[in-house]
């Protein structure tokens, strides 16, 4: 895909609303797996995400970029997308760690998800089990680049195969029954 | 001509008061010892999420949003900006808390209109808190009508000269300072809009322009208090004294709320229904009784 | 006047057998009779004095009685007006609209007559005709009504009291005539009278200590007919007090206490504000909205009544005014309410959500009614609030300020619950169905609104009525040129506030339209911290929607429970009496150990 010269599409007024977007990125942590306890770090006095624009949100509407910080269990996985499909366009996810890359250690767990890109776009991975705050911002400074440079087309990937993503999350999770146990 | 000066206060309002927030954010940094965002950090936020596609929960959601804005841009063309004062004689008191109301109003009613909880939850607190701290504030800025025989904002302004009313009613200075950090919704008195307890409360559905708006309309709102308060405590000044005197008040806003953990919300009322109001009352009898410094 | 009360009284006949026809024909003979009433009474001279049934000059037409029966029949029209559609609901509906008539013929006569004796028996007349409608409401309306008359029957018992006590000393039962002698009476007389003659308007406008009977009445009776008991029946009261203060020299007959404030007016203005305190308190903790309604009313009952006490150009002023205010906001807040009921079916705000997306306009008419009530700008409620505070402040009764603001702000946190709890939120599953009123309902209600807005921008006409009243009085005049409003502490323009509000509605809107349209998602598309929810309709945030608050003063000293206790002790010592006196063994050996103690103890 890197080697085939991609057209930029983007008109004058994506191209700016691109420059601010990736210097104002609010992100969203759904905090699974092990990665939670890296973000702290990331975001206090020692390597201070705001410097960077960044900051956390508390509810998906308001938030740009989702970081999905470990392995998935398809339970979670059925909220992370839930959660997925609440953020406003454009938005972008990041994939912490080995687990959502290719399983990591949980690759033959049967309760996990091996491939989160499979169920989501994902703009980019971190590679590392657990991926330490420095390769957490280097990952910051190239989303940046890439949404700069509009590389970063996640949500356009979902909204155009949607149909894709619906059948392969489907196939994983089956449909959602809801189940009220509190109150039937 | 007032047309000029409406547009230079909304200007000003505009520029100042998103550059000051950004400056108020590097400060809280820090105090953190962090490093911080640049300056001019608002200003991205803003227009980022005016440029998102965002979602709506139905036309009451949209015009709370557009009543919000609107309303805190009517009141803020009546306070008195340094030497920008757009309606001379009219800009009363009780017009100006009132119509900020309509922005809150607004608000309230529009997020309320999302259909989420967390929304309802988030206003029926700030409604409380309200409550609480515009009673003491309502009868600290009173004695300073009734020393002064006018309840235009503008009037009092120019009477001080160079003798602020800082130093002729301090303790109702005091009492409106404590009061402005809980209209800020700054700590202590932030639990109405609790991120990590209520979801951040009435902005629980905001995406994109929404949020966009309500960014820009707590941003007049902020300027508009402040203003008040350098108005009539700090004898307002002309254009850029008064825009220095406003930095003072924000940074000392700021770095107490910097320091302080939340109150819970019936706490901050107790406190606001204690503390402020009985300095309040102590400010007035000595205005009464013509105890003026 | 005598005409139109003639015809009102025969009306309320012709409504009894013409409603047996047809339904809706009574309530459209009371908007008829209301609307003949507005026009005459709108073009009369103010100082006409007429005869009425061979009685001479009993009918005298003040500026006040014009103010005050232009704001009754304003109420009246739309409440007829509502009921063409809603009286199908109505439990026996010929006697209704009878008495409604009835009762619109008794306070037009209060406002008519100066003549006391008059005024009381028009002023029966309007209680027994709206005590026969209200239990007519809810489950418990009955006992409602038991409150209503008690109450009722206080007040008008101690005006009748006062009556004579006047009439003794003077010989005359009419009011101008009396008012220029009273002032020379012993001091203790003068007390006596005024707090007897004030008693009904306290009694009937709602005021500490009598304001119990405002919760359950207004609560459980028939819905519409809340509208008239809070926009106009309590009114009434209010131009009890308003007469009696403007017609008696009140500052000369009693000792200046603080800033130019009598003793008797300040015992007044402390009775509004424990009245403001305790509506506002009460009404935020109300799960049920017509009882929240009627507390707001006790609370704005205090407001009247603090304005009226004041007796100054502006307080006065305000106080008068706020009465218009009041009635329309309550008249506007309960029929949107009854519209409410009749196509839901209940009151209590946790059973009802998102009721905006089926009845707009409803909604928009319970908008506009609280933020008249709240007092904010661009609506009428805001220029009566503001005359009250400047006339405060300028007198430096920083106390009364106090609680006027506590109410002022109290009334946003009362009058957000039901616009949350009913209107805004997630839409009851049972309520899918629900479509909005039917237009003959609408109509009054959008007039209200329009009238609410209309006097907030333009408010000369009714300063002018205002103003009217104050020159009878004696009293120097508010002060206004156009839309600019004068008090002694500076002025402003509603309509340049009006403007600006325009100006920033439109960079708002402005704004909005030029950025990226949003994408329209259902109601139950929320956050819901990931979880997946099965049933909407407990996302919904309407039960004790202000607990943190309640809590604090939950164990508060309860005056209903303190009457009611009274009541119970009263009947104990009935029953103890009963018992004595019945015809059984044990009274009969009682009594005779009773004889026999005493004559026992009387010889030896
Ligand atoms: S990649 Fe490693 S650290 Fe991260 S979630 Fe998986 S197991 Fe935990």
């Amino acid at each position: 895909m890197d080697k085939i010269e991609k057209i930029d599409e983007r008109g004058v007024w994506e191209k700016i609303a691109d420059q601010l977007r990736s210097r104002s990125m609010w992100m969203l942590h759904y905090c699974t797996g092990c990665g939670a306890v890296e973000l702290p770090p990331s975001m206090t006095s020692r390597f201070d995400m705001e410097r960077l624009g960044m900051g956390p949100m508390a509810t998906p509407r308001q938030a740009d970029l989702f970081l999905v910080t470990g392995y998935l269990s398809t339970k979670t996985l059925r909220r992370v997308i839930y959660t997925y499909e609440k953020m406003a366009d454009p938005k972008y996810v990041i994939g912490f760690g080995s687990c959502t890359i290719n399983g990591g250690i949980y690759y033959d767990s049967y309760s996990t998800i091996n491939r989160l890109d499979q169920y989501l776009p994902v703009d980019l991975y971190i590679a590392g089990c657990m991926p330490r705050p420095e390769a957490i911002l280097n990952a910051f400074t190239k989303l940046m680049d890439m949404i700069r440079k509009g590389e970063a087309d996640g949500w356009k990937r979902y909204n155009e195969n949607y149909e894709w993503y619906k059948q392969n999350q489907l196939r994983s999770l089956g449909e959602v029954v809801v189940y009220d146990e509190f109150h039937e | 001509m007032t047309v000029l000066k409406v547009a230079g206060i909304f200007l000003t309002a505009f520029f100042f008061g998103l550059t000051f927030e950004g400056i108020g954010r590097k400060i809280t940094a820090r105090v953190q010892r962090r490093y911080g965002p640049r300056w001019y950090q608002n200003f991205i936020d803003l227009f980022k999420t005016l440029s998102k596609h965002g979602y709506t929960h139905g036309w009451i959601f949209d015009f709370g949003v557009i009543m919000a804005l609107g309303g805190i841009i009517a009141s803020l063309g009546f306070v008195p900006v340094g030497g920008i004062v757009a309606f001379p004689g009219m800009d009363n008191f009780f017009v100006i808390v009132y119509l900020f109301t309509i922005g809150s109003l607004g608000m309230a009613m529009g997020m309320v209109g999302t259909g989420n909880p967390w929304a309802s939850i988030g206003v029926a607190r700030a409604l409380t808190l309200m409550l609480g701290y515009e009673v003491p504030y309502m009868i600290s800025i009173g004695s300073m009508l009734y020393f002064y025989r006018t309840s235009s904002i503008s009037a009092i302004m120019s009477a001080q000269g160079g003798d602020w009313n800082l130093f002729k009613f301090p303790i109702g200075a005091l009492v409106a300072l404590i009061s402005l950090q809980g209209m800020l919704g700054k700590e202590p008195f932030e639990a109405p809009i609790a991120p990590a307890e209520i979801a951040s409360g009435p902005m629980v559905e905001l995406s994109a322009k929404y949020m966009g708006l309500l960014m820009l309309m707590n941003t007049f709102m902020e300027f508009a208090e402040i203003s008040l308060f350098v108005d009539l405590f700090l004898g307002g000044g002309t254009y850029f004294v008064f825009l220095l005197k406003y930095l003072v008040v924000w940074v000392l806003v700021v770095l107490i709320s910097s320091v302080l953990p939340r109150f819970r919300i019936e706490q901050a009322v107790y406190f606001y229904w204690t503390v402020p109001i009985i300095l309040a009352f102590v400010q007035v009898f000595m205005t009464v009784n013509g105890f003026v410094f | 006047m005598q005409s139109l009360l003639l015809y009102l009284a025969i009306g309320a006949l012709v409504g009894y057998f013409l409603s047996m026809i047809n339904k809706r024909l009574g309530p459209i003979v009371l908007l008829a009779l209301s609307l003949y009433g507005l026009f005459t009474l709108w073009n009369m001279p103010i100082g006409s004095v007429e005869d009425l049934f061979g009685f001479e000059d009993i009918l005298q037409f003040t500026a006040l009685s014009k103010y005050f029966s232009i704001i009754t029949l304003i109420v009246f029209s739309c409440y007829a007006f509502f009921n063409i559609v809603w009286i199908s609901k109505a439990k026996r509906p010929y006697a209704f609209s009878a008495l409604s008539i009835l009762t619109l013929f008794g306070t037009l006569g209060v406002f008519l007559t100066p003549h006391l004796i008059a005024l009381y028996i028009f002023w029966e007349v309007a209680v027994v005709a709206s005590l026969f409608i209200v239990p007519m409401g809810k489950e418990e309306s009955k006992k409602a009504t038991i409150w209503y008359i008690v109450i009722s029957s206080i007040g008008s018992y101690m005006f009748l009291y006062g009556t004579f006590l006047l009439y003794s000393k003077f010989g005359t039962f009419n009011l101008f005539e009396i008012s220029g002698d009273i002032a020379s009476e012993g001091t203790g007389f003068k007390w006596l009278v005024s707090l007897l003659l004030l008693g009904a308007g306290v009694a009937k406008s709602g005021i500490f200590p009598l304001h119990v009977w405002l919760r359950n009445v207004h609560g459980n009776a028939p819905d519409t007919f809340s509208a008239v008991l809070s926009g106009q029946l309590v009114k009434m009261g209010s131009y009890i007090i308003a007469l009696f203060l403007g017609a008696f020299p009140i500052a000369t007959m009693f000792s200046q206490f603080y800033a130019g404030v009598n003793i008797f007016s300040y015992v007044l203005i402390w009775l509004g504000n424990i009245s403001i305190l305790i509506g506002t308190f009460m009404a935020i903790k109300q799960n049920d909205m017509k009882m929240l309604m009627a507390y707001s009313t006790v609370a704005n009952g205090g407001y009247i009544l603090i304005g009226l006490a004041l007796l100054d150009q502006v307080g006065f002023a305000g106080g008068l005014f706020h009465v218009i205010n009041h009635a329309l906001a309550a008249t506007m807040i309960f029929l949107s309410f009854a519209a409410v009921v009749y196509r839901t079916g209940t009151t209590k705000i946790d059973e009802m959500g998102g009721l905006i997306f089926k009845m707009p306009v409803t909604f928009v008419t319970y908008l506009v009614g609280i933020i008249s009530i709240a007092g904010i700008p661009p609506t009428s409620g805001f220029v009566s609030k503001w005359m009250i505070f400047q006339s405060l402040i300028s007198k430096g009764m920083f106390v009364t300020a106090m609680f006027t603001f506590v109410g002022s702000i109290g009334s946003f946190l009362y009058v957000f619950r039901p616009l949350a709890g009913v209107f805004l939120g997630q839409l009851k599953r049972k309520d899918k169905d629900v479509k909005e009123a039917p237009m003959i309902m609408l109509l009054p209600m959008i007039i209200l609104v329009a009238l609410t807005i209309l006097w907030g921008v333009f408010p000369q006409q009714v300063l002018v009525w205002v103003t009217d009243v104050q020159r009878q009085f004696g009293m120097e005049p508010f002060k206004f040129d156009g839309t600019v409003l004068y008090s002694n502490l500076g002025h402003w323009d509603s309509w340049t506030v009006f403007v600006m509000f325009m100006v920033g509605f439109i960079i708002a809107a402005v704004i909005y339209i030029l950025m990226p349209k949003g994408k329209k998602i259902p109601l139950d598309d929320q956050y819901t911290s990931g979880e997946f929810l099965h049933n909407f309709d407990l996302y919904h945030y309407a039960t004790k929607y202000y607990a943190f608050l309640e809590r604090e003063y939950e164990g508060h000293p309860s005056f209903e429970d303190w009457y009611t206790s009274i009541v119970n002790v009263l009947k104990a010592i009935g029953k103890g009496v009963d018992y004595l006196v019945r015809r059984t063994a044990s009274a009969y050996t009682f009594w005779m150990a009773l004889v026999l103690a005493l004559l026992l103890w009387v010889r030896w």
